[in-house]
């Protein structure tokens, strides 16, 4: 499945004398070909030209983790990368890995540890514990801190974070009909 | 009766929800990362804002050239100070006291810049990145002045003036005395005399700032989206800027990325971004990036405080005096004075200290202007008193938990009336019910603290210094004046609460849909709420001061209880029965004779029958909560840390907290709230600092500079025990839980620090940061960056 996207955020880009290239990326499993100004940021692409705002830009330098995107298997920064340099690249954002409705094991196991409070660094968050998961790293590894090192969040104190990618890459699952949900 | 309930409505089960661990609805959407931050709301035929700022510390403006700029493609405006034409005091300031100098922070730059950063010009453009193009060609003609950053530096007679007409920086001034301020120390009382420096901090929401402000309405209302903690605020200062009526003016605010503070402020960009909307009658979004957030948006805590204790040689503190000049920046924030107030009004916590004088200034200087962060001055206040608790049990060779059993007020003393204060929203300080020696000696056991020198004793042997640190305070929460909330029932059974209470992480959204529910018996799914519209709720106070859940769900309860009575009243005039024969009971009517139960869903369909009339679109009621009196909150906190001599890392390997928030409304909240706040508090003090150069020349402009905690910051052992003792403030008996996981870290960190370097006849007189190569510089060693 193709889809053309003209990539003008905004009215202008295109009546200016603006330098563009052409853009072919796979986003969430969809062809995505647009025409895009050479210095739009990647994190501005994914948001304002295709609508994937789960994504959040926060620090604007790749220090705190809430634009992470899965780029080819990778965790990556959204906000330091240019969309052209994404070019003929997979990208993954948390928007393709939602179930249709409703929250995936993960997601609810974040819920039920209380995992999150503002929730604007969580999304980002997920995509690193997307790939954790499918790295097969143990919930006990030393690797759990050194992946989440890469996210700040400044509500939670990480305690509830931790315990909940633990519990993920555990394998748990959430409590069934487990009371309690507000 | 005609009317014969079927069996499953009768009334049976009864819906509890107050004080339970409920998980939060909102995350759904969070998770999924459609949260609505205002980033993410759709503007498509909105033009972008961006400010252009000022570079300079201290500079007279001699002009500005927009030409270029406006030539510039895609660039669709430039608007000066000139073009506004917005008075001088548009922006806010709510503690203003009587001979208080007026510095309030102008709308945009006219003729003279005060800090960097500063708002001195602004772009619309069609979108963000022609606009900062455009930027760089603004043309601004400034006149260097000299400047000054360092607030002691500013009150010398010679420092450079920020407002000459003034002929002084010192902007405000607050006392707090109690008992005999003139105290003096006798034959054998030990006196401490230390100065504290506490450093500037902020608050680094993981959201940044932005406005979006469209007219609607044919043009008749604008409509200001911002990022906001207090929607009302910015509304009644729209009204003022703009001279338009009160109607219309539309201000909401959307989930915040977080707060801490910083967003509790009205803000230059959130006059400037509607003024501009209305000029252009188109609309117009701005949207903060991180970089501006470090040099616009509020900072908090820097200030210099003297203390002066007197202690006998028992241990008992006799009184204390304290003079302190906060470093306020460049004009007054929202509540720019609240620091020292609260510090001067709290600084002795639980303890008894029966004399105290306290004397606080603001002090202007040129940096970003100050305001609350987390706790305000409580902080400070908890490191100030605590180390000075620790200074007496070292002087006086004294155990550190005896010398503040010794000083804590016993249950018996309490209430307790400490005197006026200038802080904003309080009133008189009155100390509600609490048992402050209990919390101390839960926070103990926990800790172990009697086995703690062996602890001690074989982290040594392993090269590492060990340090324990205990710190107790009292804060005020669940501050007034008052709070409004409105709550409706549905044409379709449904409830609907408004709600002036800020979503930005505290889970307010949660909370107040389990007091809701809890008061009508229904269950919590029946119950929506919504935030933060000045349309639907029209005054309010907002969401700062730990009063979210403690009033903010307080009123919405009570407004709760309010529709029961309307609900009712209404039922007896329709169905032909006296008032006094119906009940409320377990989510719908009871009737003690002829009708049977009626659930709430059935009742406007019920109602509206009996009228013969279609529905009038549900049953409301609303009221409004005065606070004469903030609730007390107060914990113990204690802080084991493990310092690494070679490196200079400072670890915390266990923290425990005791604490009394008052009746929890839910326990799974309050523990991440203290959590949040204690790594927040420990981020402070190890890591955080907001770094001027000598000629006011920002340097900490990116999360790359200002450090926050990380993952690896959270202790690993990390302890907490509940106490739940109801204050008499409260209609429910809710202290706030916000801000005081913060306020205790900050202090017991600092005490365990000192703690841990006992042994280099040094301690800590401050918030630090203990970063490295501060730790490094007192164990005087050379910095050592270790092979990988």
């Amino acid at each position: 499945m193709s889809e053309a996207i003209s990539a003008i955020p905004n009215v202008a880009w295109a009546a200016l004398d603006e330098p563009t290239t052409e853009l072919r990326v796979v986003v969430n499993g969809k062809e995505v070909c647009a025409v895009v100004p050479d210095r739009l940021l990647l994190s501005d692409f994914l948001r304002d030209c295709l609508g994937l705002t789960a994504l959040k830009v926060s620090c604007g330098e790749g220090a705190c983790g809430a634009c992470t995107v899965v780029i080819n298997g990778e965790p990556a920064r959204s906000c330091t990368l240019l969309a052209v340099q994404s070019d003929e690249s997979q990208i993954v954002t948390i928007e393709g890995i939602n179930l249709a409705s409703g929250l995936n094991p993960v997601q609810q196991l974040f819920k039920e540890r209380h995992a999150l409070q503002c929730g604007y660094c969580t999304p980002g968050l997920l995509m690193t514990v997307h790939c954790m998961i499918s790295r097969g790293v143990q919930p006990d590894s030393d690797e759990v801190p050194q992946y989440m090192s890469g996210h700040l969040c400044r509500c939670t104190g990480y305690r509830n974070i931790l315990a909940a990618v633990r519990s993920a890459l555990g394998g748990e699952t959430p409590g069934p009909g487990r009371e309690n949900n507000g | 009766m005609a009317d014969v309930a079927s069996p499953s409505v009768r009334p049976g089960r009864s819906y509890r929800y107050a004080g339970k661990p409920i998980r939060r609805a909102e995350d759904a959407d969070l998770l999924r990362g459609a949260g609505g931050f205002l980033a993410d709301i759709p503007t498509p035929d909105a033009a972008e804002a961006f400010i252009v700022r000022s570079t300079h510390a201290h500079a007279l403006i001699r002009g500005i050239r927009s030409e270029h700029a406006l030539k510039n493609p895609g660039v669709i405006a430039v608007f000066t100070a000139a073009d506004l034409d917005l008075a001088d005091d548009a922006l806010p300031c709510l503690d203003m006291l009587v001979g208080t100098l007026d510095v309030r922070h102008r709308v945009m730059a006219k003729d003279r810049v005060r800090y960097v950063g500063q708002p001195v010009a602004l772009i619309v453009a069609l979108n963000r990145y022609l606009a900062e193009d455009a930027a760089a060609l603004v043309e601004i003609d400034y006149e260097n002045l000299p400047a000054v950053t360092d607030h002691l530096q500013a009150i010398e007679g010679n420092a450079p003036l920020l407002y000459p007409e003034y002929g002084t920086n010192i902007v405000y001034e607050t006392r707090q005395h109690d008992g005999n301020s003139a105290f003096v120390a006798r034959e054998g009382d030990l006196v401490i005399r230390k100065r504290f420096e506490f450093h500037r901090q902020t608050a680094v929401p993981m959201e940044n700032r932005g406005v979006i402000a469209k007219l609607v309405d044919k043009g008749e209302r604008i409509h200001v989206e911002s990022t906001t903690q207090i929607p009302h605020t910015l509304h009644t200062a729209l009204t003022t800027a703009f001279g338009m009526d009160a109607s219309q003016i539309r201000v909401t605010a959307p989930r915040l990325g977080g707060g801490f503070g910083c967003k509790e402020m009205v803000y230059p960009e959130e006059i400037i971004v509607p003024a501009v909307a209305l000029k252009l009658k188109r609309p117009v979004r701005w949207s903060e990036d991180r970089r501006e957030y470090f040099g616009s948006a509020v900072h908090g805590r820097e200030e210099t405080v003297d203390a002066e204790a007197v202690v006998g040689p028992d241990g008992v503190f006799v009184g204390l005096r304290l003079t302190g000049w906060a470093n306020i920046g460049a004009a007054f924030g929202l509540v720019p004075n609240s620091p020292i107030t609260a510090m001067a009004a709290m600084v002795r916590g639980p303890y008894r200290i029966p004399n105290l004088d306290a004397r606080m200034f603001s002090v202007v200087t040129n940096k970003v202007p100050l305001n609350v962060l987390r706790g305000a001055g409580a902080p400070q206040a908890a490191l100030l008193m605590e180390r000075l608790m620790d200074e007496a049990a070292h002087a006086l060779r004294m155990d550190r938990a005896e010398i503040r059993r010794r000083n804590l007020l016993r249950p018996e003393e309490l209430p307790l009336d400490r005197g006026e204060t200038d802080f904003a929203g309080a009133g008189r300080i009155i100390y509600d019910e609490g048992d402050y020696p209990r919390c101390l000696s839960a926070a103990l056991k926990l800790a172990n603290y009697e086995d703690f020198e062996s602890e001690r004793a074989s982290a040594s042997q392993k090269g590492r210094l060990c340090g324990m640190g205990i710190a107790m305070y009292v804060e005020i929460t669940a501050v007034g004046p008052y709070e409004n909330a409105r709550v409706r029932l549905q044409p379709d059974g449904t409830i609907i609460l408004f709600s002036s209470i800020m979503p930005m992480g505290q889970g307010s959204e949660t909370v107040q849909r389990q007091l809701v529910a809890e008061e009508l018996g229904i269950p919590m799914e029946q119950v929506a709420v919504r935030q933060g519209d000045t349309d639907e709720v029209p005054d309010a106070i907002g969401t700062f001061a730990s009063r979210g859940a403690a009033v903010g769900g307080a009123v919405a309860r009570l407004a709760a209880r309010e529709l029961i009575k309307e609900i009712l009243n209404r039922a007896a005039a329709h169905l032909g029965i006296a008032r006094d024969e119906l009940s409320w009971e377990n989510g719908g009517i009871t009737c003690s004779r002829l009708e049977p139960f009626i659930p709430m869903a059935e009742i406007p369909t019920r109602l509206a029958a009996r009228n013969g009339k279609a529905n009038d679109g549900g049953i409301e009621a609303r009221f409004r909560l005065d606070v004469a009196h903030p609730s007390y909150a107060y914990a113990a906190h204690i802080a084991v840390v493990e310092i690494d001599p070679e490196t200079g890392r400072i670890e915390i390997p266990r923290y425990i907290v005791a604490h009394d928030c008052g009746k929890v409304a839910n326990p799974l909240l309050v523990e991440g709230q203290i959590v949040g706040g204690v790594v927040q508090g420990i981020g402070q003090v190890l890591r955080e600092k907001v770094v001027y150069d000598v000629n006011g020349l920002l340097q900490t402009r990116a999360l790359m500079d200002y450090v926050l905690p990380g993952a690896a910051d959270l202790p690993p052992d990390f302890r907490i025990t509940h106490m739940e003792t109801p204050t008499r403030f409260n209609p429910f008996g809710m202290r706030g839980a916000g801000e005081g996981g913060c306020t205790g870290a900050q202090a017991a960190v600092s005490n365990a620090v000192t703690d841990a370097l006992r042994g280099y006849d040094f301690s800590v007189e401050g918030s630090g940061p203990f970063t490295p190569t501060w730790v490094l510089e007192k164990l005087d060693k050379p910095l050592r960056i270790p092979a990988r």
